[in-house]
């Protein structure tokens, strides 16, 4: 096992292309020969010790079991994919090997983060991942949309570090270790805990209980922040700033997955209440990301929404317990947000194309200039569709297995409760719809239909490395990679590597044959009310044209205001606040420092009137008495030998007549 | 035997005579011929009031010196107005005036 280290190191030092493709390639198939000797054996366990303060010591190391070998192998699977993409769409950007060293960087530290088995640790990765991410989406510095976009999803994550951090501090003053094994392992530190009379007891170590329901909620504070929850949401459609295959990459398959990854790593902390809280995050988040999903017209930022909508899928999925079904969608999900998110900039990239080759101007990214792209780009267009409809959720496909899966546990876990929440799995499938309907409107207005750019030159295919990585994702679309049943989610053993003790689903038999038999059946007769609306020469037929006046389409449109009202609660009266205190800066600093100012220079003023007129007058009065006196006693100084004589005389003359009298 | 009082006159007289000749001359051996009135004038003295010391006759010894030193003291002299001759091409101390400031 010491290969695993040498995965790090590879991924490290990397420099151009070349060596960096072949590095990931390394850490590909490394991990997955970590993977076939992980997957359903015994958890891996490796540590160093790192430093002291103290009495506490902290340890290092790597702890590899199920899921981080699950992870490991997802994230170097779709990162190799991306980087063979990145070959050609990256291939004419003038900084090239600065886009390398920053997706190697960010490949390091993604992996890093899903196999260490320290919580300390584990943040040092999360906060490089999200500086990595920072540095990515504004690697296009020179746009000014780009560099606000990184800093808004520095900001954002930064908010829910703060949220991390202070569940690491809650629980190493509880436990006195961040190890995770020890923490959260069969019988470790959670699980020996209990709660009793209100009070949180480990060992001889207590605490009020309210404090497990905060660390609990902290670290789900930084988990909504990484995976583009509900309040903190607003960073990943302006995300989409940097390159696509970045996107792709880290917005769409992992580094989004890195807060659902943390909540799957230490799922044994999180209280009924955490839970709770949980689901109704994940079931706004999904639900409103998707109906925003439904009226955006640039194609990555509908991708953008509809990731946060699987998103909170998972995040729904993770509080009603089905733990494993979040993380079957997890890997499901990067796959085929993946391959849209390459899809979409094989589109954009060969649209520039056109754009120069027919020196025409049009927005590449709107998809309201596309259309009919799919008799110049077969190939995209089949990959494109076989991600849609493992999006939507249709039969055959890897998203159909994780997403009913989820619907499923949700509808055995609605069973369960009583008054709002029971409306969960409905929300649920109402989103499940929307994401059908949102997609396939993506798909009818970017490939069906007639080209809306007047066209002199055909829009060409992608050159073969986007091809093949293409391909390589659409095999990760389809059902046997996941299950041999195309119907049975039971069947799939990520599902039975995933959870601890396997859950019967089958609770309420029907209701499992009923559910997935009616979403389908909503999902394509949606499907062809879109394809009705979008085909068309003129998109916008008179069903949209109604949409468009009303309220509701406005408030999908601007994404439900939050940015405005972000807008509103932060950043005016923090405009407001700089002001005033700019005033205060101008008006009271700044009049003191002038006024020490002013009368420094009286001072000064005074002092030099001094020095000149009373020292200097002592001096030069000394100097010219001196002068007087000198210009007096040189007269005697006549260089005449007899005048001298004459002096001496008188002076002798002088002493005598003195001598005499006295 | 003529009283001291007429010595010390004629003695002042030389000694007058000698600084006037001194200071006034515009000619270095003519201010070095008043010098020597002066030195005579004071050498007459120390005669005059030797003539009360009969028995060591120190006035009269040291008159003898005075001479002898001022012989030596002219030698001298001529010789640096002769030098200073050669340099200036003048013995007027009037026109030697280099030290001044």
């Amino acid at each position: 096992m010491p290969l695993i280290s040498f995965v790090w190191v590879s991924t490290l030092a990397k420099r151009g292309s070349g060596i960096s493709i072949l590095s990931i390639l390394c850490s590909l198939i490394l991990s997955a020969i970590v993977f076939t000797r992980v997957w359903n054996g015994q958890p891996q366990h490796f540590q160093v010790h790192w430093f002291s303060v103290g009495s506490y010591h902290l340890t290092a190391g790597i702890l590899l079991n199920n899921l981080s070998a699950g992870m490991i192998l997802l994230v170097s699977g779709v990162a190799f994919i991306v980087h063979l993409y990145s070959i050609q769409y990256m291939r004419s950007d003038p900084y090239l090997r600065r886009y390398w060293r920053y997706l190697s960087l960010f490949c390091f530290s993604m992996m890093a983060l899903v196999v260490v088995d320290n919580l300390l640790v584990l943040y040092m990765f999360w906060e490089l991942v999200g500086f990595t991410s920072y540095l990515l989406i504004g690697f296009w510095y020179k746009r000014d949309y780009a560099v606000q976009a990184a800093k808004k999803a520095f900001i954002f994550n930064r908010i829910g570090d703060l949220g991390f951090l202070a569940g690491i501090m809650i629980l190493l003053n509880q436990f006195g270790t961040l190890n995770i094994t020890e923490l959260f392992g069969d019988g470790g530190a959670i699980s020996n805990a209990m709660i009793e009379d209100g009070v949180w007891i480990s060992g001889t170590h207590q605490m009020p209980a309210v404090w497990l329901t905060l660390a609990g909620g902290a670290f789900f504070f930084g988990a909504i922040a990484k995976s583009a929850q509900f309040p903190l949401h607003a960073w990943l459609p302006d995300a989409m700033a940097g390159p696509t295959s970045v996107s792709s990459l880290i917005h769409a398959a992992t580094m989004v997955a890195a807060g659902i990854f943390l909540i799957a790593r230490i799922y044994p902390i999180f209280d009924q209440n955490i839970l709770m809280l949980m689901v109704i995050t994940g079931s706004i988040t999904s639900f409103m990301a998707a109906t925003i999903a439904l009226v955006q017209n640039d194609l990555k930022q509908i991708l953008a929404f509809s990731t946060i909508s699987q998103l909170g899928f998972m995040m729904l999925a993770m509080g009603i317990g089905a733990y494993d079904a979040a993380l079957f969608h997890l890997t499901t999900h990067a796959f085929f947000k993946c391959l849209l998110f390459l899809c979409a900039g094989a589109v954009i990239h060969q649209l520039e194309y056109f754009k120069q080759a027919a020196k025409i101007e049009f927005d590449c990214q709107d998809i309201r200039n596309m259309g009919g792209l799919k008799n110049y780009m077969p190939i995209t267009f089949t990959a494109m569709l076989f991600a849609s409809m493992a999006l939507a959720g249709l039969p055959f496909t890897s998203g159909y297995l994780s997403k009913d899966s989820i619907l499923l546990y949700s509808f055995d876990w609605a069973s369960s409760q009583t008054g709002l929440m029971s409306l969960v799995p409905y929300l649920a499938v109402l989103t499940s719809l929307a994401t059908t309907f949102y997609i396939a409107r993506l798909i009818f207005k970017v490939f069906f239909g007639s080209f809306r750019q007047k066209q002199r030159i055909p829009v060409l295919e992608p050159p073969s490395i986007m091809k093949v990585s293409l391909m390589l994702l659409v095999l990760f679309c389809v059902f046997p990679m996941f299950s041999w049943n195309p119907f049975s989610v039971e069947n799939s053993w990520i599902l039975k590597g995933f959870s601890a003790d396997v859950q019967v689903l089958s609770q309420s038999r029907l209701l499992h044959i009923l559910v997935p038999l009616l979403v389908t059946f909503v999902s394509f007769a949606l499907i062809y009310l879109a394809s009705i609306v979008y085909s068309k020469r003129d998109g916008d037929g008179s069903v949209t044209q109604v949409a468009r006046d009303s309220f509701i389409y406005e408030l999908f449109y601007h994404q439900w205001f939050i940015n405005k009202l972000y807008n509103v609660i932060f950043v005016i009266p923090l405009m407001y606040l700089s002001r005033v205190s700019s005033i205060l800066d101008n008006k009271i600093v700044d009049g003191l420092v002038n006024g020490a100012g002013r009368s420094v220079l009286f001072l000064g003023a005074l002092s030099t009137f001094v020095d000149r007129y009373i020292i200097d007058g002592i001096v030069n009065l000394l100097g010219s008495i001196s002068k007087s006196i000198g210009n007096v006693t040189r007269h005697f100084q006549s260089g005449r030998v007899q005048h001298y004589m004459i002096t001496m005389i008188l002076l002798l003359l002088t002493f005598f007549i003195f001598k005499y009298f006295s | 035997m003529i009283p001291v009082t007429h010595f010390m006159i004629i003695s002042a007289i030389l000694f007058c005579i000698g600084l006037y000749a001194a200071i006034s001359k515009r000619n270095a051996i003519m201010v070095l011929i008043g010098i020597e009135f002066m030195i005579n004038a004071a050498i007459l003295n120390f005669v005059a009031f030797g003539a009360y010391d009969k028995e060591v006759n120190g006035g009269q010894i040291v008159a003898l010196f005075a001479i002898v030193l001022a012989a030596a003291g002219v030698a001298v002299a001529l010789a640096i107005i002769l030098n200073v001759y050669k340099y200036y091409k003048t013995i007027d101390p009037d026109k030697i005036h280099n030290l001044r400031d």
